[in-house]
C-alpha cells in the first residue's frame, strides 16, 4: 500500500518505520527542517520537506495514488486541513487523522474528509476503564462511522448473564458475543458457553443496541 | 431549463455539455466533470455541522455532491441541471464529490 504521513514527529516517524518496515510504500511529511535528518535516516521511506496543508505539497508527496494519508501532525488544526484536502482534493479512500486534544475530537469525522480519528486520551481512558471496571459497559472501537461498535463487559457477580448460556440472553438482534477473555485464556463463544463472573465478554454490534446490551449483560 | 438534448421518444440524453463525461463512466480519484440533474437532496446534520447532500444524475448513473458548513445553496433545487468538477472518492453513499466546483446550468 502507498501510505502518505503528514508529521514526521514522534508519532509519524515511528509510523514510517514499522509501516515501510512491513513493506508499504511510506510517504513522510513535514515542514520542519530540524525534523529532516531524523526523518531522512528512516530506511523505507521518501522524505518530503513541505507544508502538508499545501496542496500542491500533498500532490508532491503522491496523495493522488496514496492508499492511505495519515494526518498525524501535533497541531489539530492542520490535522483537519490536511484530511479535508486528501479527501476533498484527492479522493484518498482512507484518511486516518490524530487528534491531539479530544475537545476536538468532535470535529474529527466525514464533514472534515476524516474516517478513522484516533484520540490517544480517548484511548488511553477506555482502556484503563476497560481494566479495573467491573459491571461496566466499555467502548473499545468503533467502525462505520460510529454506526457499530466493538465493546467490552466484565461481569459483575449480580450481572444478569451470570450462570446463563449465551443463547439464553436476550441480547438484540445485531448484537453478537465475538468473545470472552477468562482467566486470560479466550473463550470462543457458542450459543451453549456458559457466562462466569469476571468474564469480560466482548460484543460487537450496531451502536443503538447499547441500551440493550447492557440490560442483558449489567442491570435489567 | 435542459442542457441535455433528449431523444424525443426514450427520453434517454443524447447530448451533454462539452467537456463533460458520463457519469456512469467515471471513477475515483481522478479529476473529472460531470452534468446531471439533482434529483435528491438532503441535509445532514452531523454533531452540529450541517452538510448539503445532493444526489445528481445523468441517466447514465447518480454521484452525491457533499457541500460541508451549509444547509442549502441557492439555485440548487430538485430537477435543476449543474455541473459538477472535481475528484470523487468512493463512500457508503456511492461516488461523492466533496465541496466540488459547480456550475448552475
Amino acid at each position: 500500500m502507498k501510505i502518505v504521513i503528514a508529521g514526521a514527529g514522534s508519532v509519524g516517524t515511528y509510523m514510517a518505520g514499522e509501516l515501510g518496515g512491513i513493506g508499504h510504500e511510506i510517504v513522510l511529511l513535514d515542514n520542519d527542517t530540524s525534523v529532516e535528518n531524523r526523518a531522512r535516516a528512516i530506511g523505507n521511506a521518501v522524505f518530503v520537506l513541505g507544508d502538508a496543508c499545501d496542496v500542491d505539497v500533498l500532490a508532491a508527496a503522491g496523495a493522488a495514488d496514496a492508499d492511505v494519508v495519515a494526518a498525524v501532525t501535533g497541531d489539530d488544526e492542520d490535522n483537519l486541513v490536511v484530511s479535508l484536502l486528501a479527501k476533498q482534493e484527492f479522493g484518498v479512500p482512507r484518511v486516518v487523522a490524530r487528534v491531539n486534544n479530544p475537545k476536538n475530537e468532535w470535529m474529527f469525522n466525514e464533514m472534515w474528509g476524516v474516517d478513522v480519528s484516533v484520540s490517544t486520551p480517548h484511548l488511553l481512558t477506555a482502556l484503563v476503564e476497560e481494566a479495573v471496571t467491573e459491571g461496566s459497559l466499555v467502548s473499545l472501537l468503533s467502525f462505520e462511522h460510529g454506526k457499530a461498535g466493538l465493546c467490552v463487559v466484565t461481569l459483575a457477580p449480580d450481572s444478569p448473564a451470570v450462570g446463563k448460556e449465551i443463547s439464553e440472553l436476550s441480547l438484540p438482534r445485531e448484537a453478537t458475543v465475538v468473545g470472552i477473555v477468562r482467566d486470560a485464556h479466550i473463550v470462543v463463544p457458542t450459543g451453549d458457553t456458559v457466562l462466569q463472573v469476571r468474564d469480560e465478554v466482548l460484543v460487537l454490534s450496531r451502536s443503538e443496541a447499547e441500551a440493550d446490551i447492557r440490560a442483558a449483560l449489567i442491570r435489567p | 431549463m435542459g442542457i441535455f438534448r433528449r431523444d424525443k421518444t426514450a427520453g434517454q440524453i443524447t447530448a451533454r455539455p462539452v467537456g463533460t463525461e458520463q457519469i456512469g463512466s467515471i471513477g475515483a480519484r481522478r479529476f473529472v466533470r460531470v452534468a446531471g440533474e439533482v434529483s435528491r437532496i438532503r441535509t445532514k446534520p452531523a454533531r452540529g455541522i450541517p452538510s448539503l447532500c445532493v444526489q445528481v444524475s445523468d441517466g447514465t448513473g447518480t454521484v452525491v455532491a457533499l457541500w460541508t458548513g451549509r444547509r442549502a445553496i441557492g439555485g440548487v433545487v430538485l430537477g435543476r441541471s449543474i455541473l459538477l468538477e472535481g475528484v470523487a472518492s468512493d463512500s457508503p453513499d456511492g461516488l461523492t464529490f466533496m465541496n466540488p466546483s459547480y456550475e448552475l446550468l
